[in-house]
């Protein structure tokens, strides 16, 4: 993977009548990459998207591809393919004419057509279904279709809108590591956006968290993982558990406690459930709910800061509704946040 | 959804002026006339057509067909719906097909047909004097009732169609129901079916109505010059009087039905779709 | 049971009243009197052949059929583009785009065909072929807006715009990818409107001249004068050429989704 830039969005802000969807939003992306632009639905990543395609008028700021200024180029002559969410087939063609929709109008006939065609189709698995009309074939294979269609243009940038959403969970999987296949064998820069952060952070090589039309935090799916930078990313990545931090005191929704010890220079802290021990510790809390889930058990705790929720080996003994129990909130297990809301 | 303006304008407008300029235009002049006079615009026209009992009794018998028609088309609809929606899928189909064929026959087709039975020699009059009921012929053609049998044979399939949707939308065990709770088929009908099929009601009603006002063939062919309507009155005003002002008025009258009517038809849609 | 009985009785009556009546007149066009009578008096086709004979039908039936078929085009024409645009683009004053378009359904035919003659054809000298032309595109116009516009809602959007980010223009992509899937929508608004067009009477009553008159109004015409059979097997004839036309568009189309 190069370092060098090749496609960036410079202060690109993106309105739909009056309100802004996207506001100056600056953002670099590699080529060769894998990259994830993942948020709530409403944050603006569809918006941006679509922006990059050419179908969105950009208001304000600049899209350069490649070295080349395409803020004003028409979306039919970007070098940008997109997989729609619904596919977009022609439902009037078959699947052989679908993937070749694009190469017919750059002029292309023949043999080297079906030859290219025919390229498109085995990279997608799906060689021997070039006859059959769209509408006939099942939802992974649709999306196949859609992604043969557009590989076979050889667009600089392929974007896919939610490309396993609509999949079941075992085709989820195996279309996850096709999807990662296919990048690392044409090279091709891929964004692709989605809302779900476990696809985000299985598929990615970089992921660009983002909420209310602006970027919260850029980094490594472990990085996102790990070190969240604001509540909104903790919570977004399953620390389910975030206080802030004011003067030695942790201010969690219900009220405030006095830290049993030092904490670090942070506007607050995270612990995924796992990291919470119970049974011990500086503070105290009720059990309010317990639920078992196989290899462990996880408790809700009524506690001053508000609810906390930790997970605990299933092997321990359990603890009854009701029980009054000591937990601990380990500074040194917790991911420090840099902005809370 | 795209988002260029003047594409938009370019491909929406050549049909919006077309309209404009050859329907607008022309009807908006029409209407005009009603009011015009030589001293400027007044309603005296209007008062001066309603002060003749010629217009008053076209006018109340255009309404008074208009409800009565609408008033049969609903009470057969209901029976004709309710048999139809509770067929079996297959012959349901065929039968809505059957229901729906006359209106792609002409009116002038369907409206002929009834000369040959209602007429002097008709079929109605042969079955009457075979079986002795009467001496002579009994006139049917030509009087109010023979136009309000065309109308309703022209509507009535609207009518239908328009229950039909609305009683298929009715909860699959609600009759039943309320039978088991002991309610008589009159019941059933007042506080079950009637209200849980109104929109489907008004949405028929509104065409058989609208449908009914502006018929023009019907009278025209069954109640000829003895059976004025309101289009029939004014093709006479036109052709035979030449008065431009009573067309005028006329025109006014019919469109402002036919425009309440559909303001009420789309409010009900739109309060249907919001739901 | 009673049910059963409730049913078929209701239905068979229903029947009776709606579709009887053309099939009286189908039996008096086979009629071998002179005069339109039920039963029918023996059994002719004469009726039926001199009704190719009268030289006013075959005119008129001529000009109906210019009318339903060049109307219904020019109103699809002018309707397409008109429905696109409402289903895709943000498009300034829809309402009033879509209230225009719309108002010959409202406005009673009657009062088109007399405004027209009175405002277009007198003082302005266009002839009555062109006014009828006219009214009858304006009375298509709104079938053709609707029923192109339900097939459009059906079809999703992102085609298009798959179509033009793989290089198409956006008229290309329309006429590529919308067109071919809207075309048994386009059929059935043609269908709709050649049979509203072909059967209208109103608005054709003032828009008549020398020569130049519409089959059913020129039906309307012979009926006063002449009381023979040949209006009943005329109407017949119509009536199953109709039937014909949207039985062959439901069996081919599923026309009934459309309407």
């Amino acid at each position: 993977m190069s370092d060098a830039t090749y496609l960036t969005l410079e202060k690109l802000t993106l309105a739909y009548g009056k309100t802004a969807a996207v506001e100056n939003l600056d953002l670099s992306i590699h080529r060769g990459e894998l990259l994830a632009l993942l948020g709530p639905s409403g944050c603006g990543k569809t918006t941006t998207m679509r922006s990059i395609a050419g179908l969105m008028p950009v208001r304000s700021g600049k899209i350069v591809l490649d070295g080349r200024d395409i803020t004003r180029v028409s979306a039919n002559k970007r070098e940008i393919g997109l997989v729609f969410q619904s596919y977009a087939l022609f439902p009037h063609l078959t699947v052989f004419e679908n993937v070749a929709f694009g190469l017919r109008l750059q002029g292309m006939s023949g043999a080297a057509l079906t030859e290219k065609v025919e390229a498109g189709l085995k990279t997608v698995g799906l060689s021997d279904f070039a006859a059959r009309k769209t509408p006939d074939l099942s939802g992974g294979q649709q999306q196949r279709v859609a992604l043969a269609r557009s590989l076979v243009m050889q667009p600089k940038v392929l974007m896919l809108d939610e490309p396993l959403s609509n999949l079941d969970a075992r085709l989820r999987l195996e279309m996850r590591t096709e999807l990662q296949r296919v990048q690392k064998e044409s090279g091709v820069t891929m964004i692709f956006v989605t809302h779900d952060q476990v696809e985000a952070l299985a598929l990615a090589d970089r992921i660009v968290v983002m909420r209310n039309g602006a970027i919260e935090q850029i980094g490594t799916p472990e990085e996102i993982y790990n070190q969240p930078a604001s509540s909104f990313v903790a919570d977004f990545v399953g620390f389910e558990n975030i206080t802030a931090v004011k003067d030695g005191m942790l201010v969690g929704p219900a009220g405030e406690v006095k830290a049993s010890g030092p904490l670090p220079q942070a506007a607050g802290l995270a612990w995924r459930p796992r990291s919470i021990p119970l049974g011990s510790g500086p503070y105290k809390g009720t059990v309010r709910g317990v639920s078992y889930a196989g290899s462990s058990r996880e408790y809700v705790l009524e506690t001053p800061l508000g609810p906390v929720k930790a997970e605990v080996d299933a092997a321990l003994p359990a603890y009854a509704l009701g029980t009054e129990l000591a937990f601990d909130l380990p500074p040194e297990a917790a991911a420090p946040l840099q902005k809370m809301d | 959804m795209f988002q260029n303006r003047t594409e938009a304008l370019a491909l929406a407008l050549p049909a919006a002026v077309f309209a404009a300029v050859v329907f607008l235009v022309p009807v908006a002049l029409l209407l005009s006339e009603g009011f015009k006079t030589a001293d400027g615009w007044t309603i005296q026209a209007y008062i001066d057509f309603f002060s003749m009992p010629l217009n008053q009794a076209v006018f109340l018998r255009t309404l008074k067909l208009g409800l009565t028609v609408t008033l049969a088309a609903a009470v057969i609809g209901y029976a004709a719906a309710y048999a139809i929606v509770t067929l079996p899928a297959s012959s349901k189909g065929k039968m809505i097909g059957l229901v729906v064929l006359p209106l792609m026959i002409s009116p002038v087709a369907r409206t002929y047909a009834w000369i040959v039975i209602l007429g002097r020699t008709g079929i109605i009059n042969q079955a009457l004097s075979a079986v002795g009921l009467t001496d002579g012929p009994v006139r049917i053609l030509f009087t109010e009732t023979a136009v309000f049998i065309g109308l309703l044979q022209l509507f009535l399939p609207l009518m239908i169609i328009s229950l039909i949707s609305a009683l298929e939308n009715l909860p699959r065990d609600a009759v039943p129901a309320a039978r088991v709770l002991g309610a008589n088929w009159f019941q059933v009908f007042w506080k079950v079916i009637l209200p849980l099929s109104r929109e489907g009601l008004i949405v028929g009603g509104t065409l058989v109505f609208t449908g009914s006002l502006t018929a023009y063939i019907t009278p025209a062919i069954l109640g000829g010059s003895k059976v004025l309507m309101l289009e029939t009155l004014l093709y006479q005003q036109v052709t035979v009087a030449n008065n431009f002002v009573s067309a005028s008025i006329i025109a006014l009258i019919l469109i402002a039905m036919s425009f309440a009517a559909n303001i009420l038809l789309r409010r009900i849609a739109s309060a249907r779709s919001a739901k | 049971m009673t049910q059963k009985l409730y049913t078929w009785s209701i239905l068979s009556l229903v029947l009776i009243f709606l579709i009887g009546p053309f099939f009286i007149i189908v039996a008096a066009s086979f009629s071998a009197g002179d005069t339109l009578a039920f039963p029918p008096q023996g059994f002719s086709v004469k009726w039926i052949l001199k009704v190719f004979t009268v030289e006013s039908f075959q005119q008129s039936f001529v000009t109906s059929m210019i009318l339903a078929i060049g109307g219904t085009l020019t109103a699809l024409i002018l309707g397409i583009p008109a429905a696109y645009a409402m289903s895709r683009y943000k498009l300034p004053g829809a309402e009033i785009v879509r209230f225009m378009v719309s108002m010959p359904i409202i406005v009673p035919g009657i009062i088109v065909g007399l405004a027209l003659l009175r405002y277009f054809v007198i003082p302005l000298g266009i002839s009555i072929s062109l006014a009828l032309f006219i009214a009858h595109t304006a009375l298509v116009l709104p079938y053709a807006v609707r029923v192109v516009s339900a097939s459009l809602n059906n079809l999703r959007s992102d085609m298009e715009e798959a179509a033009v980010l793989l290089g198409s223009s956006r008229a290309g992509a329309f006429f590529r990818v919308v067109l071919p899937n809207i075309r048994g929508g386009i059929l059935a608004a043609f269908i709709l409107g050649f049979v509203t067009s072909f059967n209208q009477v109103p608005v054709s009553l003032f828009l008549s001249g020398p020569g130049v008159r519409t089959l059913p109004i020129d039906m309307l015409g012979y009926m006063e004068i002449v009381f023979d059979p040949s209006i009943a097997a005329l109407s017949s004839l119509l009536a199953f050429l109709s039937i014909g036309i949207v039985f062959a568009a439901e069996r081919f189309l599923g026309f009934s989704r459309y309407v």
